[in-house]
């Protein structure tokens, strides 16, 4: 028995802009408020929907503990008052985790089983640094090939810029124009349509008068850009990872806090619900590389997303890459011969910041906000995933 | 200075407002607040733990001062200005409490003057306190009397700056500069003359006046680059300014190269170029001929090196004199002209002359103080010497020896100091130390040239160790190696200590006569055995150590060390299983065994493990937190080789523990430390149980802490010996290979530290790293 698939659409966007961790806006907003805010914010977009008509909510995050444990995907759904009927499911894989909700939401679309879901991400590293509560399987170190398991992200990186032979320069120069796209880009209010702005409270102690003092901020901008950023101040970092490396702080991705919601639609609860389709779900796929160089994931990826789609890269008018590091990203790029000027147009990661397992499902908004209204047919989200994996999943503006 | 008056009070657990001046703009106290910021930027630290700046309260005189009627002491340390402390005074007299004593840090001017300007109501109260930079670090203070200060606020104050601050007080005479400046500032004065007279350069004259001659490292020079050459030139004018009938005061002029040096700005460190500079990796030197800077290359004269290379201090000053040579012209006429000074000057400046030597040492870092130096090499030659070289002219001034140098007081104790006491030149006479009650807590003060202490009663004694008691029921055991480094005679020697106390004694107190605490085992006792391949005898010695070790815990007398100054590796080991450790503030804790490719096999490592599971199983958790966390943390100290920069990061690192006790003043551990014991003993002390059921973080805690250090090794930041290193001192922390959770017990954790601390040592890369920090004394990274 064979069955036609459903298409699956994006039908509205919301995200909080991402703050800094972890000394930055978000340092007191709990990830499940952040999803939360971002649920709702998506709702209030598409008021013609009833949100009991949600069949799910599923929520990407990359270190799904502590603050972000217990489920944070159905505590989110609860916390934004959505019905108790409307479910919530977690998911995680690392970097992609927000990417691939949508692409479970979609794909549960496209089989026919449900027509209206939520994808979403969310992550605080303020609250749960990368790594979370670590604990290492002791026969990771068993057999010789499974020791870039144990590699720090940055430490990869340096394996990446060694191979694929990307400089200290280039490093440098890459993450100055990320700062500049994305200063250019907030200047510009290319942000202003995917961003929910979110009103933070904060309750401190006053120790003179021994009252609680409450200061409720309203955040409506990502925090990472710097005005102040230029290639000297770039070129002083001393190398983290590596003694005689090449990356450092100011060309890898920012420590953040975000969450991102988008709703995803079958064609009939498009029409029933009175909904607007933005852009429609074409694919998805993950691949896998050596943990030690998981940087270039996205080179495993993104060749069978163009397959499965059957799309050319000189096809995708937008690719939004996420830059873990300068050093990745420069290999990617190079290594499938894109076009600079069609990545990131709008700045990246490390001038706009990397919330984990939020980032996908805000790109996602920023790409299907973007291609609508600056032009272009097809775009393409992708990272690179810890422990060496690439994902990848195309929309097509409609 | 003020700023670091107040880090070292709340380092004494004082609490302390900073009084500073109101901000032009922005929050009002914010010169005070960015003051006590900038503490945790100094080096050395001011603070002995990092978060004790937030217990320094800011204020501005502005609107704060009503804060000044909760405090008790309050000391002024403002521009050296007359009519600025004049100003001030008037301003916070009204808010001072009944009682408050009102101190002025001035290192200059004249406390009687001073007190003419402090409100009526306080001057009696009114005195002068002179801390010496930087104050956590320097021991001296020097206590000025105002003329109406009544003696009974001195002496509480003297017991204050004792006890709690742990300083070294000498009172001074209201004199300009009092005594350690006056003394030390001639000094110079007199060295830039000579280097001057003798055509000598700058780096030959530090080469000369440091260790070489009991001096600190920086010497002459560098030590003026460090104070400011603008700071030398301003003490040196103070002395013009306010001593015009000084017999000296000729030479009391800025000297032409320090003015000139001043004016072109180069102020020493904090200019970045003073006498020296640096240019790049490189430091440069002045040289005084061309006024150019170039490449510093100290010689000392092989010949001017032998005579100070001569044992005896007779000879030594003997050999300057007679040399010819500019060098030793140069230190003699140096020692002389200070000798002159010191001794024309005693009556009017000091007590004593224990007092200008202790000023000495402990405001300028000598080793001796000149009286002590004059008189070892033989009071009546050295005396004749000078007036020689006086009757010649070759003398800085005239004026002739004082009566006193050969008065009956003096010759018949060979010198100034005897047994019987110290010379006041004021009272003609040999003059006792201060019963002051506050002193009877230093059995063992820094003696003076000739003076010696009741060394109390030996117990036994070898060439290792000397087991003693002071007429009561704590035995103390002191080692007698160099740097009291522990062998196997030292082994034996605490052993025996231990039975003896069990036997017929209340508790055991570890102390030495002298810092450092000790430097740990003996590496060169040890190193035979090793390159011979003698591990059966390498691994007796480590057992032993361990048992010893645990022979101090399991004690059935309470077990005290009493630590002050560096205390490493092995001698760390014996501090974790004291039942208690008092502390000197000064002390620099630490297990530093990876640094020589080991581990600590004394017990330490065990210990730590121990450790990281108590801080959770004795918790009010019962066991429910997480322990892995201390055990990361613990491992990092371990696998670093950190050591604790004060007796407070010591408890931060977890090599102290909450009960053990920290004290301000180094001599006082002692008199601390047997009263510790003997409170443990009078609560009817048994030693702990030997722990069961102890929590390991095992096999997953391993590989999360290898995790760390393949990263570090990868990305080059330690050699792939030092992972091993560190990876087998994981495996002991975290009890070895078995699943996380499992309960070992001691021995378990004791015979795997012995296991590992093994396999490193039959490593040939340990060996080499042994035999390398023998040879250098540096460590080697294989």
């Amino acid at each position: 028995m064979s069955r036609t698939l459903n298409d699956a659409y994006i039908v509205a966007v919301a995200r909080t802009p991402v703050g800094k961790a972890p000394r930055g806006a978000f340092r007191a907003a709990r990830p499940d408020t952040l999803l939360a805010h971002a649920l709702s914010s998506v709702l209030a977009r598409a008021p013609t929907l009833d949100p009991a008509a949600v069949d799910d909510v599923i929520a990407g995050c990359a270190m799904p503990e502590y603050e972000q444990g217990m489920n944070v995907a159905r505590i989110g759904v609860l916390l934004a008052g959505l019905p108790d009927t409307v479910a919530g499911m977690t998911v995680n894989r690392f970097c992609s985790s927000g990417l691939n909700a949508v692409s479970i939401a979609a794909d549960r679309i496209r089989t026919g089983e449900a027509d209206v879901l939520i994808a979403a991400g969310t992550e605080s590293m303020s609250m749960i640094p990368m790594l979370g509560r670590l604990s290492l399987n002791a026969e990771v170190f068993a057999r010789d090939e499974n020791l870039g398991i144990a590699y720090g992200m940055g430490l990869t990186a340096e394996q990446v810029a060694a191979r694929w032979k990307v400089s200290r320069d280039d490093q440098d120069a890459f993450a100055l124009e990320s700062h500049r796209r994305a200063l250019a880009a907030q200047a510009a209010g290319e942000f202003d349509a995917e961003i929910a702005p979110i009103a933070v409270r904060e309750r401190r102690p006053d120790l003179a008068t021994g009252r609680v003092s409450e200061r409720e901020t309203n955040v409506a901008k990502d925090e990472g850009p710097r005005a102040d950023t230029s290639a000297e101040g770039l070129a002083k970092l001393r190398p983290v990872f590596a003694a005689k490396g090449s990356v450092t702080a100011g060309n890898s991705s920012q420590m953040s806090d975000g969450a991102a919601a988008v709703i995803v639609a079958s064609q009939a609860a498009i029409r029933a619900h009175g909904l607007t389709p933005l852009a429609r779900f074409a694919g998805y796929a993950v691949g896998g590389v050596a943990p030690e160089i998981m940087g270039v994931g996205p080179l495993a990826a993104i060749p069978k997303v163009l397959r499965t789609t059957g799309l050319a890269l000189a096809d995708i008018d937008w690719i939004e890459l996420n830059e873990a590091f300068a050093a990745q990203s420069l290999a990617v790029i190079r290594d499938l011969g894109m076009d600079p000027a069609r990545v990131n147009p709008l700045g990246g990661a490390i001038a706009l910041g990397h919330p984990l397992g939020a980032t996908g499902a805000i790109r996602t908004a920023t790409i299907v906000e973007g291609l609508k209204r600056r032009g272009g047919r097809w775009g393409m989200v992708t990272m690179c995933v810890g422990t060496g994996m690439g994902a990848a999943g195309v929309f097509e503006r409609v | 200075m003020g700023a670091q008056i107040a880090a070292h009070l709340v380092n004494a657990g004082v609490p302390t407002v900073l009084f500073d001046l109101t901000a032009r703009e922005g929050d009002p106290r914010g010169v005070a607040r960015r003051a006590i910021e900038g503490l945790a930027k100094l080096e050395p630290a001011p603070l002995a733990a990092k978060d004790l700046g937030g217990a320094i309260v800011p204020a501005h005189y502005g609107e704060d001062l009503a804060l000044l009627g909760d405090c008790d002491l309050v000391v002024e340390a403002i521009a050296e200005r007359l009519d600025w402390k004049r100003d001030l005074y008037a301003k916070i007299g009204p808010h001072l409490k009944d009682g408050a004593v009102l101190a002025t840090n001035t290192s200059g001017l004249s406390i009687a003057a001073l007190a003419q300007s402090v409100p009526a109501a306080h001057r009696a109260r009114f005195c002068g306190v002179h801390f010496f930079n930087p104050p956590r670090y320097m021991h001296l203070v020097e206590l000025v009397a105002g003329p109406d200060t009544p003696a009974d606020l001195l002496d509480a104050l003297e017991t204050f700056l004792t006890t709690t601050l742990g300083k070294g007080v000498i009172r001074a005479k209201d004199t300009p500069n009092f005594v350690a400046n006056r003394i030390g500032v001639f000094s110079v004065i007199a060295a830039l003359h000579h280097t001057a007279r003798l055509g000598l350069s700058y780096e030959v004259v530090d080469a000369l006046t440091g260790p070489a001659i009991g001096r600190p490292k920086s010497a002459t020079f560098r030590t003026i680059d460090v104070v400011g050459l603008d700071t030398t030139a301003h003490v040196i004018g103070t002395m013009r300014d306010t001593l015009p009938d000084d017999p000296w005061h000729a030479h009391f002029d800025v000297p032409p190269v320090l003015a000139a040096l001043v004016a072109k700005g180069a102020l020493g460190a904090k200019a970045k170029t003073g006498f020296y500079r640096k240019a790049g990796r490189d430091i440069q030197v002045l040289d005084p001929a061309t006024g150019e800077y170039r490449t510093s290359a100290a010689e000392v004269d092989p010949a001017v090196a032998a005579i100070l290379a001569l044992p005896s201090p007779a000879e030594k000053l003997r050999g300057l004199r007679a040399s010819g040579h500019p060098q030793a012209d140069f230190l003699w006429s140096n020692f002389r002209d200070v000798f002159h000074y010191a001794a024309f000057q005693l009556g009017a400046i000091a007590d004593t002359a224990r007092d200008l030597d202790l000023a000495m040492r402990w405001g300028f870092g000598w080793a001796i103080g000149p009286f002590e130096t004059w008189q070892a090499a033989g009071w009546g030659d050295v005396a004749g010497w000078i007036a020689e070289d006086i009757a010649a002219g070759r003398a800085l001034a005239r004026a002739p020896l004082p009566a006193w140098v050969g008065g009956a007081a003096v010759v018949q104790a060979r010198g100034v100091h005897a047994a019987a006491g110290s010379y006041s030149a004021a009272a003609d006479r040999l003059v006792p130390r201060s019963t002051l009650p506050v002193y009877r807590r230093q059995r063992f003060p820094d003696a003076i040239a000739v003076e010696r202490f009741d060394r109390g009663t030996t117990i036994f004694e070898t060439d290792a160790v000397r087991a003693w008691h002071l007429e009561d029921e704590v035995a103390v055991v002191t080692f007698k190696t160099k740097q009291h480094t522990i062998s196997d005679e030292v082994l034996d020697g605490v052993e025996r200590a231990v039975e003896h106390a069990e036997r017929a004694m209340a508790g055991l107190v570890i102390w030495q006569t002298r810092e450092p605490f000790s430097f740990g085992a003996n590496l060169a006792s040890l190193a035979p055995a090793v390159q011979a391949g003698r591990y059966d005898e390498v691994e007796r010695v480590v057992a032993r150590f361990q048992r010893t070790s645990l022979s101090l815990r399991y004690a059935l007398v309470p077990t005290v060390a009493a630590v002050r100054g560096m205390a490493l590796g092995g001698s760390c080991e014996f501090i974790l299983h004291c039942d208690r450790t008092v502390a000197a503030l000064e002390s620099y804790i630490g297990l530093v065994e990876a640094g020589v490719g080991l581990l600590p096999g004394g017990g330490g490592t065990k210990e730590m493990a121990l450790r990281a599971a108590d801080a959770v199983k004795q918790g009010p958790t019962g066991g429910q937190a997480d322990q892995f966390p201390f055990v990361r943390a613990y491992f990092q100290t371990i696998a670093t080789a950190t050591v604790a920069k004060s007796a407070f990061e010591a408890r931060a690192l977890g090599f102290l523990r909450p009960a053990d006790v920290v004290v301000a003043h180094p001599h006082e551990i002692l008199h601390v430390a047997i009263g510790q014991a003997r409170a443990l003993a009078d609560a009817g002390y048994r030693p702990p149980l030997v722990p069961t059921a102890v929590p390991v973080a095992g096999r997953t805690g391993i590989a999360t802490l290898e995790m760390m250090l393949v990263n570090l090794r990868d990305g080059g930041f330690v050699t792939g010996y030092d992972f091993e290193v560190a990876l087998r001192i994981a495996r002991v922390i975290c009890g070895g290979d078995v699943d996380a959770g499992s309960l070992v017990d001691e021995r378990w954790l004791i015979d795997l530290e012995r296991a590992e601390f093994m396999a490193l040592v039959r490593d040939a890369r340990t060996q080499a790293r042994i035999a390398h920090t023998l040879a250098t004394g540096k460590p080697l990274r294989n």
